[in-house]
């Protein structure tokens, strides 16, 4: 067959390059392979899309999703992308909550940033379990509302909500602290070993069975064991 | 040719140009191409002339459709009016073979001989149809057959037309005369409206009327009627011809300092238009053009009885408002009158502004648009009949699209070329039909991204 | 007259680098001297005071060669038209919910974009015009990014983060500029935020702002008609309308009502909504039908043939010869003669907007928005239209509108909504035949309490009556019940809403375009 195409043989391929092109590409390709590690982990852990919460379950993903993470270069604007990418769902085609958040917290964990700003503040949707296993040395930073189980088994980092949290915030957590500005729902602290909640806004319920740790109410720490701290805000809405 | 020859030539085109526009043909104008100003109708019969093409003309009775077609095949080819206008063939349903093309000799008929006495249409280069569309279809296929080949058969004898260029006239497409139809329309190279020159021209033309006096040559008229009527060979008749067009020319310059081309000149012109080559730019640019007048996603190339799916990924391009195919005349059309119009203008390379320039009046008698475009596009406000118009906007649609993404189809063309070549590339992919239609050349077909 | 000749050099040369684009020969203008361009329906003007300042370390021709790549770039690139400018305006807004605040983000975008894929394309001295321009902290930080992104040196420190975030975005993918417009937003709204404290929100940056007037006003009309399209609710529609309404009004647009506007009166989103959304389904204006004329008539010659009759042979064509190649016969055909114009009908369109209906002010409105295609299909052949807008109309809950063609006036009254229970006068409806025998298009789900009375008065009407209701419940079943034998009625069910302008439109067109097709 005739070359159809002969008169642009001279033509040059290699077109103009400015730093954007290598930038975006990288970025794009740290992303497909941050994306391909999450869907990685939803296809192994969940079964039937249902992921049902319990301590041998998180203790897995969280080992998965740290394997799936090994050998990445990535920063933490990566991380809110894919919060973004997560929201959006269009290139992630669902967004299951626990898996998703133990995925972020394992992201966030392993990053190499020791300061961590996450901007959720303008997605639909709310992530859970973020800040899970947080170590010391940590800090995290979550601008918007967050969902349940934040500060999870945090393990000496320092979380701070700029909004409101739900339910189950620091469950299992060991060391380390979590400042929550807005409120937070049911079962605040259940299960804490160690370190310190401080909410600004409502605590709608705290947890009965914790083994250590503080819980404070507006600079006051609530009664130990049982003891829940009435004071409410007119303001405050109830946990999502 | 040497370059003066180039130049003295392009300004004796130029001054038949200049001469219509300000004694015969009063109108305005109304296209730019790179700074020039031209009345499109105008241009595109000259451009019809030189290249040896069809025109199609459209407008209102009355607007100079078929005497600005005489008046420049008079001044290209050297042929006084009157020669012209008995040579005509007028449109109407009792038009016969025998009016158009030619005869049988009655008197060596009743003595069992078959001599055909052509027409001056046949025989002459210049060949003025007026109002096509009330020729029944049978015979408009039998000029536009004719014209296409240069070939004329009766009764087992043929001519055949060294040159020859076909203006014909119509009013405008609608019910209650026949229509052009499809297959016959594409045939032409351009269409154009010949427009209402306005209120103030109109006057001028009211008070002092276009003066094609000029263009008369009684003498001459009577000498080449009676060439033309001559049972000689065509060949020697032609020559014969060629000689009273000559004393033609010199009794125009003589008379009234006007000029003309003699046949050298014209074959000359064509030479000299071949040697003009196209730059990168109209070749991606056509390419883009045909991939989006031609492709279908769905059903490999547009056809005229297929619908175009809703909801198509390519609803945004020209493929998706239209219903046929365009054929392969068109290339052909628009290359050579791209090629005719830089030669005019004294360009080194035919480019992208020539290819815009006459793009939609070689598009517009080709394109058959969707119901719901034309429903979306008649209100709009214009200057052009409605064809035109949709054609205009059109071709500016995708040159913005070539506008943003030139560099990177060229690029594509480029690597397709080097694929073709054996290179181990892989070929660049885009969105726009004309990287589809690169992967199917390249035998990638049916890739699904 | 140095800057005009420099300009009359320079621009031919812009237009050949940017393959020609279909732009108007550009201005010199005595403007600003902070500001440089002005783009006016897509005709470019420079400022001289700004030339003049930058020419203290640039070369003129440089300058306005920059300009001029500047403002070609937004023409062919970004935004390209108003659609995608009042798109990515709509994404900033979702993050910013600042009206100011998005409306200088989409321009900075749009800049960043525009001037992006200027100079990967192109060799362009736009750079070096970045490099001296007078900064505010927003241009600094745009210029901290273009140092990243472009690899050049625009002598600009700090804004180090907000750079590095900014430089991820894909800005040449034009799929996804949606996604960056909300990133680049989301990115800069603390240097907003402090632009909005030092009041220079609403100044335009050194290149010029972008207000609606730089568009034609077919492209404005274009682009309202693709954004009413492309919003989800009327009311996201209308957000941006309003925000921009100052600047529509300014364009001066169309005082024919196409835009919702009338001289001196603002503009109504909720009309311009509907009006550009039926706009999406038109129906081509009705052409004189043909038809056959019943009589033979010779039309053309054809060869006769041995065994072909004889008596349609032409002696005078066939030179009075009978013999094969010689002689001609003629063929008789019917000939197309023009059939009988019937006269447009006139419309009355009755519209339910009870409490079961939409509200279409809230929420898109099918039930509207068909109707709204009807009343422009019988406009555009030259009809007229009447509405008759019900609630519960023996409470008063009702709104008529003569005999009109005023499209914006058959819009507002389409577009009112009662809420209300649902009966209807049919005495009222009389009264707006006039005498005439119009179309009738009834739009309704059918749970109407004074039902009887619209079936007798049916039964009555000669005109061809067209029913489109939503959903089935036991009044359809009655109502179909009665209309079954009338031939001039025809009903039909709808299960999705979306369905009602494709069922009226093609009511509109068996009517209209019956003998034409």
């Amino acid at each position: 067959m005739r070359n159809p195409f002969l008169d642009f043989r001279s033509v040059p391929i290699r077109k103009k390059e400015i730093p954007l092109d290598r930038i975006v590409r990288a970025k794009q390709a740290i992303m497909d392979r941050i994306i391909e590690g999450y869907l990685a982990l939803v296809e192994e852990e969940v079964k039937g899309l249902v992921w049902l919460v319990g301590q041998s379950h998180e203790v897995r993903t969280y080992n998965a999703a740290l394997r799936s993470i090994q050998g990445l270069q990535y920063d933490q604007d990566d991380v809110e992308e894919l919060c973004a990418e997560l929201d959006s769902a269009k290139k992630v085609p669902y967004l299951i909550s626990g898996p998703a958040g133990i995925y972020l917290s394992a992201l966030i964990n392993q990053a190499r940033e020791e300061r961590i700003l996450l901007r959720l503040q303008d997605f639909e949707r709310t992530f859970h379990f973020l800040g899970y296993r947080l170590p010391q040395g940590k800090t995290l930073i979550l601008r918007g509302n967050v969902g349940d189980f934040i500060g999870a088994s945090l393990a000496g980092g320092r979380l701070v909500v700029e909004g409101s949290a739900g339910n189950w915030c620091g469950a299992g957590m060991t060391g380390g602290e979590i400042l929550v500005t807005g409120l937070t729902g049911q079962k605040t602290g259940e299960w804490m070993r160690g370190g310190r909640i401080q909410v600004d806004g409502r605590i709608w319920g705290v947890g009965q069975n914790r083994y250590g740790g503080e819980i404070y109410h507006r600079g006051r720490p609530i009664a130990p064991l049982g003891a829940v701290d009435q004071s409410q805000s007119e303001d405050d809405d109830g946990p999502g | 040719m040497s370059p003066e020859n180039n130049g003295a030539l392009r300004e004796t085109v130029w001054e038949i140009h200049d001469y219509i526009r300000e004694n015969l043909y009063l109108n305005r104008p109304d296209i730019e191409v790179k700074g020039v100003r031209f009345n499109a109708a105008l241009l595109m019969s000259i451009l019809t002339g030189l290249c040896q093409g069809k025109e199609l003309i459209i407008g209102e009775p009355g607007l100079g459709k078929t005497t600005s077609a005489e008046y420049v095949c008079s001044l290209l080819y050297g042929f006084p009016l009157g020669t012209i206008w008995g040579s005509e063939v007028a449109g109407h349903p009792e038009q016969t073979e025998e009016k158009i093309i030619g005869r049988p000799d009655l008197g060596r008929l009743n003595q069992g001989e078959e001599v055909v006495v052509w027409s001056h249409f046949a025989l002459l280069p210049v060949k003025i149809v007026d109002e096509i569309n009330r020729l029944p279809e049978t015979k408009q296929s039998m000029i536009l057959d004719g014209v296409d080949r240069g070939n004329w058969e009766y009764l087992n004898d043929a001519i055949i037309n060294r040159e020859y260029c076909l203006f014909a006239t119509a009013n405008y497409q609608d019910r209650g005369t026949h229509t052009i139809i499809a297959p016959l329309i594409d045939r032409f190279d351009v269409m154009v409206e010949s427009k209402h020159p306005g209120a103030n021209l109109a006057y001028l033309i009211g008070s002092a009327g276009s003066d094609g006096r000029a263009l008369r040559h009684e003498e001459l008229e009577a000498a080449f009627q009676k060439v033309l009527g001559e049972r000689l060979p065509y060949q020697v008749r032609m020559e014969r011809i060629e000689e009273l067009c000559a004393e033609f020319r010199w009794a125009l310059a003589q008379d009234h300092g006007i000029r003309t081309l003699s046949r050298d000149e014209r074959k000359a012109f064509r030479v000299q238009k071949a040697q003009i080559p196209f730059d990168l730019d109209f070749n991606a640019f056509l390419r883009l053009v045909l991939s989006e007048l031609s492709f279908c996603h769905r059903f490999g190339q547009k056809r005229s009885l297929e619908r175009c799916e809703e909801g198509c990924h390519f609803t945004g391009y020209l493929c998706n408002h239209l219903q046929n195919c365009i054929s392969n005349r068109f290339p052909m059309s628009v290359r050579g009158f791209s090629q005719a119009l830089a030669w005019l203008l004294g360009d080194q390379a035919v480019g992208l502004e020539h290819l815009k320039a006459l793009l939609p009046f070689t598009l517009a008698h080709r394109l058959r648009w969707n119901e719901e475009t034309v429903a979306q596009r008649e209100r709009e406000p214009r200057q052009d009949p409605l064809e035109i118009y949709m054609a205009k906007q059109g071709v500016e649609e995708m040159h913005r699209r070539y506008m943003e993404q030139g560099p990177q189809i060229k690029e594509a063309l480029a690597v397709a070329s080097r694929i073709m070549e054996g290179e181990p590339l892989e070929p660049i992919m885009g969105d726009h039909p004309i990287y589809w239609e690169i992967q199917r050349d390249l035998g990638k077909e049916g890739l699904e991204r | 007259m140095a800057l005009d000749e420099t300009l009359r050099e320079v621009w031919p040369r812009v237009r050949k680098k940017h393959l020609f684009p279909e732009l108007p020969y550009p201005l010199c203008a005595e403007g600003e001297k902070r500001v440089g361009l002005d783009i006016k329906e897509k005709a470019i003007s420079i400022s001289r005071e700004f030339v003049e300042g930058m020419c203290q370390e640039l070369v003129e021709g440089e300058v306005v060669e920059g300009l001029l790549d500047h403002a070609v770039s937004h023409y062919l690139c970004c935004p390209w038209n108003l659609s995608t400018h009042l798109r990515l305006y709509g994404e900033a807004k979702k993050v910013l919910r600042d009206k100011e605040m998005a409306k200088k983000a989409t321009d900075y975008f749009m800049d960043v974009v525009a001037d992006t894929h200027c100079v990967s394309q192109k060799e362009t001295p736009l750079p070096r015009i970045y490099r001296h321009l007078r900064r505010g902290v927003l241009d600094e930080a745009v210029h901290a990014l273009y140092e990243r992104i472009w690899g050049v040196d625009l002598g600009v420190e700090g804004h180090e983060e907000i750079s590095r975030k900014l430089s991820r975005l894909p800005y040449l993918d034009r799929s996804r500029w949606g996604d960056s417009m909300k990133r680049f937003a989301k990115a800069i709204h603390p240097l907003l935020q402090e632009e909005r404290d030092q009041g220079g929100l609403k100044r335009p940056g050194p290149m010029g702002g972008h207000r609606m007037r730089q568009y034609s006003k077919e492209e404005i009309e274009r682009g309202f008609k693709d954004l009413a399209s492309d919003s989800a609710t009327p009311s996201e529609f209308k957000e941006i309308v309003r925000d921009f309404e100052d600047d529509i009004l300014e364009a001066n647009l169309s005082e024919d009502g196409s835009m919702g506007l009338g001289p001196g009166r603002s503009l109504d989103a909720d009309l311009l909504y509907y009006m550009k959304l039926a706009e999406n389904w038109m129906l081509p204006i009705r052409k004189m039908p043909t038809k056959k004329s019943g009589s033979l008539y010779p039309h053309h010659h054809e060869p006769w043939e041995v065994g072909k009759p004889y008596q349609d042979i032409d002696p005078w064509t066939s030179f009075g010869k009978i013999m094969p190649g010689i002689t001609q016969m003629w063929r008789r055909l019917e000939g197309d003669i023009f059939g009988q114009w019937e006269g447009i009908p006139d419309c009355v369109v009755m519209i339910d907007s009870s409490g079961s209906m939409t509200d279409p002010r809230q929420s898109l409105s099918y039930a509207v928005l068909g109707a709204a295609c009807a009343c422009d299909a019988y406009l555009r052949n030259g009809a007229q239209v009447a509405v008759y807008n019900f609630s519960d109309a023996w409470s008063g809950g009702r709104q008529m509108l003569p005999y009109s063609r005023q499209r914006r006036e058959i819009y507002r009254n389409l577009c009112h909504y009662f809420g209300g229970g649902t009966s209807l006068m049919v005495e009222e409806i009389e009264t707006l035949h006039e005498g005439k025998v119009p179309d009738l298009f009834l739009i309704t789900d059918m749970q109407i309490t004074n039902l009887e009375t619209l079936i007798q008065y049916f039964n009555q009407c000669k005109n061809r009556i067209t029913a489109v209701h939503i959903g089935d419940n036991r009044h359809v079943a009655t109502f179909r019940q009665s209309m079954a034998l009338r031939k001039n009625v025809e009903a039909y069910a709808v299960e999705k809403k979306d369905d009602i302008p494709r069922i009226v439109l093609g009511k509109v067109r068996d009517y209209l375009y019956r003998e034409t097709l």
